[in-house]
């Protein structure tokens, strides 16, 4: 192929064989976890996840060691804090969601606004004199965007708009059908976060790695090596716009698949993606209308790849949107979740629907999983310090080079810089 | 006394202690560990009467189903996962995947998820 042409040298990046470092060494590791989750922008939850005041949830950030306590407080507004007791640095909040009129360290009864603010500490006057304005809790700089909330560990970051840029502004405003109910699949993997990633970055595998369980409705004649449509780079983020097989019929022997579709009129809902109903048709179609769907306008098209860097993805298909994120545990461990956004089934033939795909959905990560562990393992052999990634894998290479530039940078103004 | 299938769908009954689980991640470990003799079996004897089941459970409302057809429908729910091995891959799970694999379902889709 023309290189002068290919997405590669359109996001202004060289061809050359790229090293596996940064997936094995523990070293840049540490790295990533002090220069780039320590400063970027991360995804921690949807504001549906605590939809109402006084509801809070607590979630991990491993590499930083980090736990966060979101809470929605009075009013609700969406504050982040380190779930650190300013007395004796224990965990305070225990449970993984709730609803709290305050928070109250189980050591020692010290007692916590929704707001932070340190309310009460028993036997206040055996503390010399303390001043309880001081003593609130670790604030963590939090912003929301379309709905999901983001953190960053860093004391001064820049703001969220500006990290997002204009691929922030390319998906503002998008409406995300059935945000409040995501069937959620996680697992811990044996492999590097960026391997993991990886996986769902590039669609060239589809039909080596899928081959029963979505090659045949991805992969088509004039496209049998999963080439993406069309990429778009941002700063650090990109995306991709995937097309399927728009030749595929469902094969005889999938009974059971036949079974949980027959209330469906529009095959195509059903075959690639997301799952969604008939019923809902309405809520897909105000997302669909949004300028950034399928920009260019993709025949076959089945989904929008669009990752927000670090370690998030939100995938928009014609069954809605589902999302990935992908947690560094150590150089060889990921914690990965993903969520399918559905609508609730308003009859059994839906729901039974939901659970096929539920089924197959889980079949096509197994396949991955296993592959990336093997993979992992086979890097760590040291036999190969060198991968080469081809056009349709651009988006690999793009977020090398960009995690990369945060682990080098000083400063985050130097690593956004163009 | 337990809860047992709707009388038409008697010839079932025999599934149900294994294979009716409330949870989408129950039933999709239920038939990882499962080998082919037993998965073929069900999805046979289940998928032969498959419109039916439907049928009979578009009576009554999905989140609030009698006990007797909610035991009926978690075996419905299951073949969805049995329709994996038979249907896709041959063999009751992907070829060339280590078992337990981590992944888990910790959200199904509402209800029985």
């Amino acid at each position: 192929m023309n290189f002068e042409t290919s997405f590669t040298s359109r996001g202004g990046m060289t061809s050359e064989p790229v090293s596996v470092e940064s997936y094995i060494s523990p070293e840049y590791f540490e790295l990533e976890r002090k220069r780039l989750f320590g400063r970027c922008w991360l995804v921690i939850g949807r504001v549906e996840e605590l939809p109402n005041e006084t509801d809070y949830i607590v979630r991990d950030v491993e590499i930083c060691k980090a736990q966060v306590l979101v809470s929605r407080g009075r009013h609700g507004k969406i504050s982040c804090f380190h779930n650190v007791c300013s007395h004796r640095a224990n965990r305070i909040v225990l449970e993984r969601t709730g609803s709290a009129s305050a928070f109250v360290c189980g050591y020692h009864k010290w007692t916590y606004s929704l707001d932070g603010s340190l309310r009460g500490i028993p036997d206040s006057p055996s503390f010399f004199g303390i001043d309880k304005r001081d003593c609130g809790l670790k604030r963590i700089a939090t912003e929301v965007w379309n709905g999901f909330i983001f953190i960053n560990l860093d004391e001064n970051p820049i703001s969220l708009k500006d990290y997002l840029g204009e691929f922030g502004e390319l998906l503002e405003g998008i409406h995300l059908p059935f945000s409040s109910t995501p069937i959620v699949y996680s697992a811990i993997l044996n492999a590097n976060w960026k391997a993991v990633m990886d996986g769902f970055s590039e669609s060239y595998h589809v039909g080596a790695i899928h081959p029963n369980t979505i090659g045949d409705s991805f992969v088509s004649k004039i496209n049998p090596y999963g080439r993406a449509h069309d990429m778009q780079f941002g700063g650090p983020h990109h995306r991709a716009i995937i097309v399927g097989n728009p030749d595929y019929v469902l094969p005889e022997n999938r009974r059971v698949e036949t079974l949980a579709s027959s209330h469906i009129e529009n095959m195509a809902l059903s075959t690639t993606g997301n799952t969604a109903s008939g019923a809902n048709a309405d809520e897909i179609a105000k997302m669909m209308t949004h300028h950034s769907v399928n920009m260019s306008k993709a025949n076959g098209w089945v989904n929008d790849l669009n990752m927000i860097f670090p370690n998030f993805h939100i995938d928009l298909s014609t069954g809605g949107f589902w999302t990935h994120q992908f947690w560094p545990l150590a150089p060889g461990r990921t914690r990965w979740e993903v969520r399918l956004y559905a609508p609730i089934a308003l009859s059994v033939r839906e729901r039974f629907m939901q659970e096929h795909f539920t089924a197959r959905f889980a079949e096509i990560v197994v396949e991955d999983l296993a592959n990336t562990e093997r993979q992992q393992a086979a890097m760590e052999s040291g036999a190969k310090p060198f991968m080469a990634l081809g056009d349709t894998e651009a988006l690999i290479r793009h977020n090398l080079i960009h995690v990369d530039k945060w682990v080098r940078a000083e400063t985050v103004a130097e690593a956004m810089e163009i | 006394m337990a809860v047992v299938l709707p009388n038409e769908f008697n010839e079932l009954q025999r599934f149900v202690e294994y294979w009716a689980a409330p949870t989408a991640q129950r039933r999709f470990e239920i038939r990882c560990e499962s080998d082919m003799a037993a998965i073929t079996e069900f999805y046979d004897s289940v998928l032969a009467r498959g419109e039916d089941i439907l049928r009979y459970l578009e009576k009554f409302p999905l989140a609030n189903m009698p006990p007797q057809a909610e035991l009926l429908f978690k075996l419905l729910l299951s073949l969805a996962h049995v329709a994996m091995a038979v249907e896709i891959h041959g063999e009751p799970r992907v070829p060339h995947s280590p078992y337990p694999n981590g992944l888990r379902i910790t959200q199904g889709p509402i209800p029985l998820g």
